[in-house]
């Protein structure tokens, strides 16, 4: 196992560096620049600017010197908010993966009975209703759901907050929107996998030996059926903690998703490149979590 | 317990505990004033801070020599308590109060202001906002640093080592002498003439106290140059035009009248800050480190949520300071900002959306606090006369006679007034000349005249926007406009926005949306963009006549004869039409009626000192 882990961890260095060197290069290809201003730089000032981030130097050698930088884990400072990438980073993770983790637990408690109540009634009202809702909250857009929403609870019946960051009501709309297509996500799959299981043989002999339906779904079923959602969950995990630009716009978080949008448009090379590797350190990291878990959940996987 | 079991739970127990810990830190007691400030602001350092919502922080942190008063923006004693000016209108002697004191208690003294001053135009700095400065005789010279500079001229040397007692932070060891000589290294003339690379193969021969010694610049100094090593190689900021006379005298000396120099001195990029401060933290910006002058003092700053104002106990004015705790939010999204107005979660929001605007102003009661005003700002389309046909001004002229305001605004404005003016309307003492009004019959004959009857022959056009929903419908309006006006054939193209920036710079449109909100608020800030080669120009026009009178006024001491120069510039441009003006900017503030001191003016700026709520 350990054998196992430092392989993938010496995969993740390979692949960080890649996405460095593509990143590096793809963010100067754009047209623009940091300095482009729709009141144009006066030359010297220009000058100045670049300087001040190296910019004025041979392309490689600014390669050379933010790799240096990025191996020492400093990320570089912003070309266009005046501090460190590290601090936005610092600042913004934990807004996002606290609002993550909520909409990750929602979406996993309400996708997850979901699924099995559908997968266990195949084929009734119930199943129908829950799989034709999960439908709907994966295809809406975040920003439609968002938008309903506000209108219901913040100005039809006013019980929650319009956006802003600080108590526990304000968290409850963004988690539901941010955790709603998810929680449809989950609901298929849970269900999907749940069907296959229960067909098979072991399912048969446990319910001939008289077990009770719930013993045989959540102790015999679920630990196999729930291997494909594990396997969503990676990705996703790393998604909903970096946050999402939209859920993050329209109920104002101070979390990091904007900052994705944002730095791109705006040509703050430093700031995309810190956080495109910062997610894919984390997209790597839950991936191997996730080829970690499987183990825990089904015996027959080795490591290999 | 089986890991099984445990895993999950594990994970859910951390989940809570997450959400626990941020909502336990979020609590705030509430502000007094809560308004939206658009966006987290980039930097509370005025010297690199470059928008908006930046200028409304460190105008309350900071105070310059002047401030300006919030109903007509004009200048009033700030740090300065009086000045003068010369016969000539090119020096300015201001005269500073003793009781204004930097947040740490000190007193302010002039030194601070031209500390500050040489900071924000060194080009370590990198300041955008330096041109600002640069009305200041030398000051220019002093931003291009070591390729600015020619034999003869006096000069500053900064040693990479520092004095034995400076603070950490600050500039290296000084010393002052004459450039006597500039030697280019062994290479290529194009390599040597590379601006980026400039100061890369030059060895700088300085006599200082009598001594003739050979600079480099940066620190790797190639062995057979026999030169010192030094950081930075600047004009001499003593010959720089501004000067502490004693501790309660400042005297800035301009290449030319300029009478709106005090109206600069009291826009944020030229507030000062706490030279003990700066020089002392790498991070000095941060709440627990920052020392300003001016009516607040930064209380906390939580990225991308809020900054919150205490007001400040050391500045001079506090009597007449009515809010205590001030909230700016950092709401980017417009509508979100307008749902926390509606809900009472703040009682300012800056820009209210235009659908939303339409809806409010057409509200049963009507409301009291939405009053679109206009603002310092016009939104035109630039010409690119280097291109054929467009390089006639007769079909320029056609196509301004085929745009019709009225209908654009009506389909795509809320509150904004048409314009046929460069320099928008508002202006006390200056009003500006006019374009030609819609007229498509005129317009057509006259495409006629250029040699296009009924469009014949006339190259396919197109509009150039950045892509924008706002400046999509305009342009959809204005094509069909011209289609059905001169029966030429038009299309639209959008670009991502610094694609079509760079396209502008590049003249590589026809017709191109730009906008352009006035540094200040004089014809000027409008009317110099466009002589010939102007940075901003973007449309190949060049007029000598044009050139001659903004180059003119420039000098030109009386201030009636300055703007009839002005004024005739503008009727230049107007007749001649590489841009044509399309509507002047609202600014649409939605403010609590029980908020006093909130005045719309054509800058669109509140300071927030002059603000108090009376219920």
């Amino acid at each position: 196992m350990l054998n196992f882990i430092l392989r993938r961890l010496l995969w993740m260095v390979l692949t960080l560096w890649v996405v460095f060197t593509a990143t590096f290069f793809l963010v100067r290809v754009v047209p623009g620049g940091p300095y482009t201003a729709e009141r144009k730089m006066e030359p010297e000032i220009e000058a100045a600017f670049k300087a001040k981030y190296r910019l004025d130097l041979p392309v490689w050698q600014q390669y050379g010197l933010q790799l240096r930088d990025t191996v020492r884990g400093d990320l570089g400072r912003s070309m266009k908010i005046d501090t460190s990438v590290n601090r936005i980073v610092r600042d913004g993770l934990p807004v996002s993966a606290a609002l993550g983790s909520l909409a990750l637990g929602l979406a996993f408690v309400l996708g997850i009975t979901a699924g099995i109540i559908s997968a266990v009634r195949r084929g009734s009202f119930a199943d129908v209703a829950l799989m034709s809702l999960a439908t709907i909250g994966i295809t809406l857009p975040s920003f439609v759901v968002a938008g309903i929403c506000i209108l219901v609870f913040v100005f039809w019946l006013p019980i929650l907050p319009a956006g802003g960051w600080g108590s526990f009501q304000q968290l409850i709309l963004p988690a539901c929107c941010l955790g709603a297509p998810y929680a449809a996500d989950i609901a298929r799959i849970t269900r999907t996998g749940l069907l296959d299981v229960l067909g098979q043989d072991h399912i048969r002999t446990a319910r001939a030996k008289g077990l009770a339906p719930a013993t045989v779904i959540l102790k015999h079923a679920m630990p196999t059926a729930l291997l494909p959602v594990v396997s969503f969950l990676g990705p996703a995990v790393a998604g909903i903690l970096t946050g999402s630009p939209v859920i993050e716009q329209v109920f104002a978080i101070p979390g990091l998703g904007w900052h994705f949008v944002q730095s791109a448009l705006t040509k703050d090379y430093t700031m995309s490149m810190g956080l495109v590797l910062m997610y894919t350190a984390l997209l790597y990291t839950m991936n191997l979590l996730v080829d970690l878990s499987y183990s825990v959940l089904d015996p027959r996987v080795e490591w290999n | 317990m089986p890991i099984r079991t445990l895993l999950p739970l594990v994970m859910l127990l951390a989940a809570a505990g997450a959400i626990f810990a941020i909502v336990r830190t979020g609590q705030l007691p509430p502000a007094d004033f809560v308004f939206n400030n658009e966006s987290d602001i980039k930097s509370i350092d005025p010297a690199v801070v470059t928008g908006q919502p930046e200028g409304r922080i460190v105008d309350s942190l900071y105070e310059g020599l002047v401030r300006m008063d919030p109903k007509e923006r004009r200048p009033m004693p700030g740090v300065a308590k009086s000045w003068d000016i010369s016969p000539d209108g090119k020096t300015y002697t201001f005269h500073l109060r003793d009781d204004a004191r930097w947040s740490n208690g000190r007193p302010v003294v002039a030194d601070d202001f031209v500390y500050s001053m040489q900071r924000f135009l060194s080009p370590q700095t990198a300041s955008q906002y330096a041109y600002q400065g640069w009305y200041m005789v030398g000051a220019r010279k002093y931003s291009r640093g070591a390729a600015g500079l020619k034999v003869g001229d006096a000069v500053e040397v900064e040693l990479f080592t520092r004095p034995a007692k400076a603070r950490p932070l600050a500039r290296g060891e000084l010393l002052t002498g004459k450039l006597t000589a500039i030697e280019v290294d062994d290479v290529p003339e194009e390599v040597a003439n590379n601006a980026e690379e400039y100061t890369q193969h030059r060895t700088f021969v300085v006599e200082i106290a009598g001594e003739s010694r050979r600079f480099r610049i940066g620190a790797d100094v190639p062995a057979d140059s026999k030169a010192e090593p030094c950081k930075a190689l600047l004009f001499d900021f003593r010959e720089v035009g501004m000067k502490a006379v004693d501790d309660h005298t400042i005297e800035t000396v301009l290449e030319n009248p300029t009478p709106f120099w005090p109206e600069l001195l009291g826009f944020y990029p030229l507030m000062p800050v706490c030279r003990e401060c700066v020089e002392s933290h790498a991070d000095w910006t941060l709440p627990e480190h920052i020392v300003g002058n001016g009516p607040y003092a930064l209380e906390f700053w939580r990225r991308r949520d809020r900054i919150r104002l205490r007001k400040n106990p050391h500045y001079w004015d506090r009597e007449n300071v009515a809010l205590e705790v001030i909230d700016a939010l950092a709401v980017e999204s417009i509508f979100t900002a307008f749902n926390l107005y509606e809900t009472h979660q703040c009682d300012w929001t800056t820009k209210v959306p235009p659908t939303v605007t339409r809806e409010l102003l057409k509200a049963d009661p009507p409301r009291t606090d939405l009053n679109p005003a206009s603002q310092f700002g016009t939104y035109y389309y630039l010409v690119n006369t280097t291109r054929k046909p467009l390089s006639d001004v007769r079909v320029r002229r056609a196509l301004a006679l085929a745009l019709n305001r009225a209908e654009v605004i009506a389909a795509a404005c809320a509150g904004e007034s048409a314009s046929r003016s460069l320099v928008p309307k508002g202006l006390a003492n200056y009003d500006p000349p006019e374009c030609v009004d819609t007229d498509a019959a005129a317009a057509a004959k006259l495409l006629a005249e250029a040699g296009y009857p009924s469009g014949e022959g006339f190259p396919k056009l197109e509009i150039l926007y950045n892509s924008e929903a706002g400046h999509q419908l305009i342009a959809e309006i204005i094509r069909k406009q011209w289609e059905r006006a001169l029966g030429i054939n038009v299309s639209t193209r959008n670009e991502e926005w610094a694609s079509c920036l760079n396209s502008q710079q590049n003249l590589d449109y026809d017709v191109s949306r730009k906008s352009w909100i006035g540094d200040y608020l004089d014809p000027n800030t409008f009317l110099d963009m466009f002589v010939t080669g102007g940075t901003n120009n973007n449309t190949g026009w060049s007029n000598a006549e044009y050139d001659k009178l903004i180059e003119d006024a420039k000098v030109e001491v009386d201030k009636e004869k300055r703007l009839v120069m002005l004024h005739r510039a503008e009727e230049i441009i107007m007749a001649e039409l590489p841009i044509i003006p399309i509507y002047t900017y609202v600014s649409r503030n939605i403010v609590r009626p029980h908020v006093r001191g909130f005045y719309n003016n054509l800058r669109d700026e509140h300071p927030l000192w002059a603000l108090s709520i009376e219920r």
